[in-house]
Parts: structure tokens; sequence; C-alpha cells
């Protein structure tokens, strides 16, 4: 017999666009109503959300950016406190919506482990008894006692991820924290998160925008849109709507539903042409000469460091190959409100259907990445000027080539 | 089988609780914020610990050349330089606390914003570590004691009334200090004049009697509602049997409990938020 774990109703969040009274000057002003607050600076960043999960069960949260997912997980971790609603959860719960919270670069790699685990909500006891467990997994035996300011990102990760591996909640509620790591940690950790939700019959919730992992961990999910449940359902039934819903047929694809935050550089939108054409393609064909056109806004001015990314994957997820600024040198200047170019002559992809994601970058932080930002549909063209299509039926990559004999 | 642990939360019933059993839940995390706290002060600096010892000591020995020797404040039949100690040592931790937790919310705003906890630990910690100052001050009081020979007061078993009363109202004033600065960051450039004045609005360098006797009452009122004053006092009173405690003294008294007890439901209020406005 299985019991509920977490149950929601009607839970809503309000967030009030740029205000912050942060000063008292600016409090005075804001109780005379001339100005602020009007109703449209309102943002509902979730809006009238039910849902139950039974123990046991692990559940997927996906939609696109904006979408709601932060704020749900931040609602059912307590951070925050819903507008209007309730939910219940039974049983311990760990969040997880950062790895190696609270760490402090100045004390040992056995210190924060006593930090970071007490802040994640276990106690020193429990701790100590894991404290062997948690120093294997992490491989970070030799430099207990060195401070973490001296470790590599990567071990520092690894140390981060360990503690939190190591909890023991009866509800564990993750946020997208496996994007970090080295790419056989990231299995290790996803092998763990595993145990806990299977063998263990734990209740996950589960965000992330990697349609493999949570298809690999979860057996349900809930797919959400502008703050409300739009599906919840079997994993993969939810998974194919969420990629419907990327892919509707459209030939300018928006890519932020997003208002509430205050980023600093935000894609707005993005469209294919080819080259000398002013027609925007819905679907693109081997072989042609194109240009991807992505709009922008920007509270950031000629960025010499702007790093901008668009990268191809197949249908399940494999990456084929991405086109970054840096790779050839090529400096953006921008401004408020702008469009980005990116041609790629002779489109080397075959037929088929595949993704794209894009990013931007400077001075090394993420300013705004956008994962399955939509599907684009390739269909067999003339690549080689051989005057034919090249011969088969599956999606990768092509390449210019020659033979000889001699 | 052990028990089951269950969240509500319900938008519209607001707790009237302060919370205070989940508090002792998270004693472990108030423990090891405060050990980090203290771990981090002196790491990497040259002279390390011993600063926690220059800033008392330089401050006593500014007090003797400007009140005790240049002013020539009267202190009764007592030394001059054991007369401010025992008021600095009082004042040491209150002036810490209220320091130190006013960003203490702002500077944990990264764990606020991913994880969930009593967010009342982050003052209380800095409370904790606040103590450390305290008995390093208090050491030095003792010293100079030593050294003047000044016979301990029979009033000695008060003391403890008065650290105890010390402590609660350093915290009062840091529970309210680390909210207001949340929602308004002018605390920020507010707290380090109003502790620059404290020093000298509260009894530490010169007797409460040099006021009492040339003030009028009204405004005597308004100096005694500093909550350190009947404190320093107090601490005089129980460890050189100087000065009395007078009716002024009671409202600073009074004023020290309503601060501790308003602070902790303003606290409850502002957390409520806190994510959403740190």
């Amino acid at each position: 017999m299985t019991g509920t774990a977490i149950k929601v109703e009607g839970l809503s969040k309000k967030y009030y666009l740029g205000y912050n009274a942060v000063t008292i000057s600016e409090r005075i002003k804001s109780l005379f109503p001339s100005e602020k607050k009007n109703k449209r600076d309102e943002f509902w960043a979730l809006k009238d959300v039910s849902f139950e999960i039974k123990e046991g069960e692990a559940v997927g949260i996906i939609g696109r950016n904006g979408a709601g997912k932060s704020t749900l997980l931040k609602l059912l971790s307590r951070i925050t406190l819903p507008t209007t609603g309730r939910f219940e959860l039974n049983g311990r719960v760990s969040s997880l919506l950062e790895v190696g919270t609270g760490f402090h670069p100045e004390l040992s790699g056995q210190e924060n482990i006593y930090l970071n685990g007490t802040i994640l909500g276990m106690t020193r006891k429990e701790v100590k008894s894991k404290f062997d467990e948690i120093v294997e997994f992490a491989g970070v035996e030799k430099f207990l006692s060195t401070p973490v300011k001296h470790y590599s990102s990567g071990m520092t990760v690894r140390l981060a991820f360990s503690v939190a591996a190591h909890l023991e909640p009866e509800i564990l509620i993750v946020d997208e924290v496996l994007a970090v790591g080295d790419a056989e940690f990231q299995k290790k950790c996803l092998g763990k998160m595993d145990d806990v939700s299977k063998s263990d019959g734990k209740t996950v919730i589960f965000v992330s925008h990697d349609m493999t992992a949570i298809e690999n961990l979860c057996n349900r999910a809930i797919l959400l849109n502008k703050g409300s449940v739009i599906v919840h359902g079997d994993v993969h039934t939810t998974i194919r709507s969420y990629l419907s819903q990327v892919s509707r047929k459209s030939k300018v694809i928006s890519l932020n539903d997003d208002q509430s935050d205050n980023k600093d550089f935000l894609f707005k939108s993005i469209c294919f042409r080819e080259i000398g054409h002013n027609d925007l393609l819905e679907f693109l064909s081997s072989g042609l000469d194109i240009e991807i056109k992505i709009n922008y806004l920007s509270k950031i001015r000629d960025s010499p460091e702007l790093i901008v990314s668009i990268g191809f994957f197949t249908q399940n997820g494999t990456f084929l190959f991405a086109c970054r600024t840096d790779t050839i040198n090529r400096k953006l200047s921008i401004k408020e409100n702008g469009e980005l170019i990116c041609m790629i002559p002779n489109f080397p992809l075959r037929n088929g259907v595949y993704y794209f994601n894009i990013i931007a970058y400077s001075k090394g932080e993420v300013l705004d990445h956008i994962q399955t930002a939509g599907e684009i549909t390739v269909e067999g063209g003339d690549f080689y000027g051989t005057g034919k299509t090249p011969a088969g039926n599956r999606p990768g990559i092509l390449v210019q080539y020659d033979w000889a004999a001699h | 089988m052990k028990k089951r642990d269950r969240v509500k939360v319900d938008s519209e019933r607001s707790s009237i609780s302060l919370g205070l059993k989940e508090l002792v839940d998270y004693k472990d995390l108030f423990l090891i914020l405060a050990y980090r706290d203290f771990r981090v002060r002196y790491a990497q600096t040259y002279l390390g610990f011993v600063w926690a010892f220059m800033q008392p000591a330089i401050t006593l020995l500014i007090f003797i050349v400007v009140f005790g020797v240049a002013a020539k404040v009267d202190t009764k039949d007592v030394p001059y330089p054991v007369f401010a100690i025992v008021g600095m040592s009082a004042w040491s931790y209150f002036s810490f606390v209220m320091m130190q937790s006013g960003n203490s919310v702002i500077n944990a705003q990264s764990m606020i914003k991913k994880i969930y906890f009593p967010r009342l630990v982050i003052p209380l910690a800095k409370s904790l570590v606040g103590l450390v100052d305290f008995f390093i001050v208090f050491l030095m009081m003792i010293i100079v004691l030593i050294y003047y020979q000044q016979p301990i007061s029979g009033n000695i078993y008060y003391f403890p009334f008065f650290v105890f009363m010390n402590i609660v109202s350093a915290l009062a004033v840091g529970i309210w200090l680390s909210a207001l600065t949340v929602r308004y960051r002018d605390f920020q450039h507010i707290i380090p004049f109003a502790t620059q004045f404290g020093l000298y609005a509260t009894p530490i360098a010169y007797p409460s009697d040099a006021i009492v006797g040339s003030l009028d009452p009204f405004v005597l009122i308004i100096y005694y509602l500093n909550p350190m004053a009947g404190i320093v006092e107090g601490y005089r009173l129980s460890i050189l049997g100087l000065g009395e405690i007078n009716f002024y003294s009671y409202i600073s008294y009074g004023v020290v409990i309503m601060l501790f007890i308003s602070g902790m439901i303003y606290f409850k209020k502002v957390e409520r938020t806190m994510a959403d406005i740190v």
C-alpha cells in the first residue's frame, strides 16, 4: 500500500516585476500610489498548480525556460512561500537546488563536509557516521585537510555532490544540479539517484532539460507551461508532448517566455534563412547556404568576452556540432536590442530531425542558456554539388571528402 | 518505527509560533555556522588571533588618555583603567554582534535562496561567535583588576544576571538589524555610525552620575532608551560596587526586553519573504 508523498493544491506564486523597495526613500515613494505597482507589473510565475505524487514515484518536471519549474521547486523546498494555495509533504525532505551550498573556500575539505551536510539538514552525528563513505565516493582522501580554495573545480563539485548523495531523505527534490562535473561523475551520480528512487522506494522530484536523464530516472513527469500544469502522466507521453510543444511549426521560434528574470542578456527568438534571401525557412536542406538569425535583449554593451554558441543534436540527444564565436575568433559587438547572425554555408546535416541549443557566456559565466531551444527538420539535399542527394536515411553529419587510387 | 516528518504549507494560514522548537532541531547548523565564522575570521591574517586583543586594547588606551588623563573624569576611588575596562567588557560584545549581524543575512543570501532552514540561525550564530570576543575582553579585565589590586564588590552575585541581559540585548539589536538590513540596505551605512555613536552615548568612558546630575528628566529618559546604558551600569555595580541602579536604569532594561520580543516578531515577518527580497 502506498500513500501520498506530496499533495499540492491550487499553488500560485506572484512576483512584482521590478518592484524591490530596498531603500527607505524608495519605500516612501512607493507609498504614493501615483507610480509603480500597477496590475501589469504583476507576474504569476506559477498559477493554480495542483497534483499528487505517490510514495516511491520518481517524477520529472519539464517545461521551457520560464515555465515555472524553478519556482515550483523553491516552493516545495520552502525557500519561498506561496501567494495562494497549499501543499503537504509526508516524509523527510532534502532539496538540492545547488551543489555545495554554503561551501567555504577557506575551510578544509573535512570541515566543508560537516558544514555542507548540516546545511542540507543532516545532524552532526549523521554526517559523522557517513563521513568515510562520503570521502570515498568523492575520491578526495588525500586532500581532506586542504582548504577547498586549493581544490580544482572538478574536485569541489565531486565533494559537494558526494555529501548530497549521502543524504537519506524520503523525498528528494533535485534541480538540474547534474549539469556540473565531468561526464563520468555525472553518470555515477545518476546511478546513485537511480538507486535512491528505485531500490529504496523513495520519492524523487527531478527538474531537468535533459530528456534522456528524465526518461532514465523517472516513471512519471509533469509538463509545465507559463506557470500551469499542461500534462501530468507517464514519462514517455509527457516528454512527447513537451517535444511537440518545442517543435511547434512556426518559422520564428521564440526562446524565452521568461519575464521574471532580470537577466543581463536574453535570447528572444531564432529563425532560419537562406543566405541572400529574405524568406524564412520552415525546414532546411543539406547543402543549403543558410544563416541563423537570433534576436536578443541585452543590458550589457560591447562585451569583448561575449561568446555565443549554437549547437546541434540528434533527437536522442547525441551532440553533432556547435558553432562557437570564440572558436573562429569572432568578436561580436552587441547593443540593447539587436540580432546576431550565424552563417553556415553548405549545411552539413543529413535528412532527419534535429534539436539545437543556444548559449551565451561572458567571462566564464552563463548569460543565457536554452537547451532544446527548438527543433529543425532537414531534408536531403545536394551537399556535394553532384546533383544528387546522398543515399541513406539516418540522421548524421555530412563531410567533404574525396577518394583516389594510386 | 520512527516518527514521520510532515510539512504543511498553506498560504492562508500564517503561523503564529516563533518556531522555537524548530530552532532546537537546527542547533547543529547554528553551531557549525558559528564555527565557520570563527575559523575564517582571522584566516590569512598575519597577526591572526592577536587582532582580537588589539581592538579593545587600543580603545582602552584612547579612553585612558582622553578621559582619564586629559579630561580627568571623576571615578571616585577606582583607578580610571579599571573603571573603563569594566564598561568596555559589556560594550565590546554588544558592538560586535551589532556590527556583524546587520549584514549577516545578506551575506548568507546564496544559502537563503537555495535551501530551507530557520533564518534566525544566521544572526544567532553571530552572537555565539561574539562570545569569543567577550571572553577576550573579560580576560583583559581580570588582568587589569589584578594589576590594580582592585577589591571585588560584594554585589558580584548580580554579575551573571547582567551578563545574561548583555547577551539578550545584543541578540535583540542583532535580530532587529539583520531583518531591517534585508529590507532597507540603508542600515549598512547606519550601523557603523550607530556603533560609534553608541560608544559615547553609553556610560562606558565616564560615570553615569555625571549625566544624571546635569540633564533634565526628559533628556535622561531618552539617554536611557539605550539598551546598553543600564547594563554597563550593572557591570560596574556588580564588579566594582560603583554607582547604583536608579529609576532610569529600569527603563533601559525594559527596552532590552521589548526590543528582544519585537525583534523576534519582526524577524519572523521578514523571514516569510526573505528569499524573494534579499
